[in-house]
């Protein structure tokens, strides 16, 4: 199913690095992490006490400081600051105070273990 | 939650299974059916009633029904909502939706998350979509990671039984599906019987361990499930009583009993 985007933290982000994942390129990603930088076309979201990711925005993505966005998007190499995600699409979920993320590092490691009903094959 | 499992869709034929499942869009799409016609099957499951969760792509709103264009991160299907053909207000709820900027009745939104109530059908041969009767909005993150959760919870309930009572180890790691296939007679319809834990690993081992039609020797048993000799002879008059399984060239050895 080409249209499966798996839910990853920013540790797995390597894993879907186009240009080390091989001749198919990787699936998008979902990254979930609070936006801590604008700076007009990237950003920066926090993702709970996993890191920082650098954002590469699209012209219409509208994010705002402080809030939870999910991000759809591919992962690429940015200048500086090793791999980042070029967006495709973001959610934004309000108040990071309303999520709490350790359910979702949970559902990152339950998505990657059961793989016969979350995806085909990541990486 | 509970309170929707009685929700009233339910088909004709399978009015007496009122259990609602959750899943991923993922499953929905690998759901099988044993012959044409019947129930589809996750897990090796009958599944009537599911629900599921998914981001808004689409919202199309036709004459008799909306349809709604769901992705998880999994899959994309297709939701189907029909309107109820004698209700007045069925066309003002359409003209609505389009009036709210994509918004349904319900404040389903494009580019929203939704939950899903409704069952699954083919369309056109392979392609499947899921008759809904309740689409509602999801605004609360938390609990769309709870749904993936359950989602895996049950999926695992299913493929490898309970979770252990206590300290009963997980040693059941990797042993996919199959687990109920047995008992399609009687009154067990689908399912194990009620049995302890040791029956069911014993039960799953019978089942996945490549052997001759004399099956296994309660000893080769306990060894491979390290196990102690008692534990398996009494796990193994559990499975004989339930008639699951039958005793072969001696009382020690053990197959599956399959109709």
């Amino acid at each position: 199913m080409s249209l499966q985007t798996p839910r990853i933290l920013p540790s797995h982000l390597h894993a879907f690095n186009p240009s080390t994942s091989g001749p198919r390129s990787p699936p998008a990603v979902r990254l979930l992490g609070t936006v801590t930088a604008l700076r007009g076309d990237t950003a920066t979201i926090t993702c709970g006490t996993h890191g920082e990711v650098t954002l590469i925005l699209k012209p219409d993505s509208h994010l705002q400081m402080g809030k939870l966005v999910e991000v759809v998007g591919k992962v690429v190499e940015v200048e500086g600051a090793g791999l980042g995600v070029r967006v495709l699409a973001t959610t934004d979920w309000g108040n990071p105070q309303d999520c709490d993320y350790k359910i979702y590092e949970k559902v990152v490691d339950v998505t990657h273990k059961l793989k016969p009903i979350f995806y085909d094959s990541a990486e | 939650m509970p309170g929707e499992t009685t929700s009233p869709a339910g088909g004709k034929s399978d009015a007496n299974n009122k259990t609602l499942r959750p899943i991923t869009i993922k499953q929905a799409l690998d759901a099988t059916q044993p012959y044409p016609d019947a129930s589809y099957q996750i897990d090796n499951q009958d599944v009537n009633n599911i629900v599921f969760v998914g981001q808004v792509r689409n919202i199309s709103t036709q004459a008799t029904n909306i349809t709604y264009k769901l992705d998880d991160g999994t899959g994309e299907i297709e939701a189907k909502l029909w309107l109820v053909s004698n209700d007045d207000d069925s066309m003002d709820i359409s003209e609505d939706a389009e009036k709210d900027g994509g918004k349904d009745k319900n404040g389903v939104e494009i580019n929203g998350y939704a939950k899903v109530y409704g069952h699954v059908k083919a369309l056109l041969g392979s392609r499947k979509v899921v008759n809904t009767h309740c689409v509602r909005p999801l605004t609360d993150i938390n609990e769309l990671h709870f749904h993936f959760l359950e989602a895996a919870a049950v999926h695992l309930f299913f493929t490898r039984g309970p979770p252990p009572s206590a300290g009963g180890g997980s040693a059941a790691g990797g042993v996919g599906g199959g687990l109920d296939e047995a008992g399609g007679g009687g009154g067990v319809g689908g399912n194990l019987p009620t049995m302890s834990s040791v029956a069911r690993r014993v039960y799953t081992l019978l089942k996945t361990e490549p052997q001759s039609n004399e099956g296994l020797h309660a000893q080769l048993i306990a060894a491979k499930l390290s196990l102690p000799m008692p534990d398996v002879a009494r796990a193994g008059d559990e499975l004989l009583t339930a008639g699951v399984i039958f005793s072969t060239v001696d009382e020690q050895t053990w197959a599956i009993l399959e109709y």
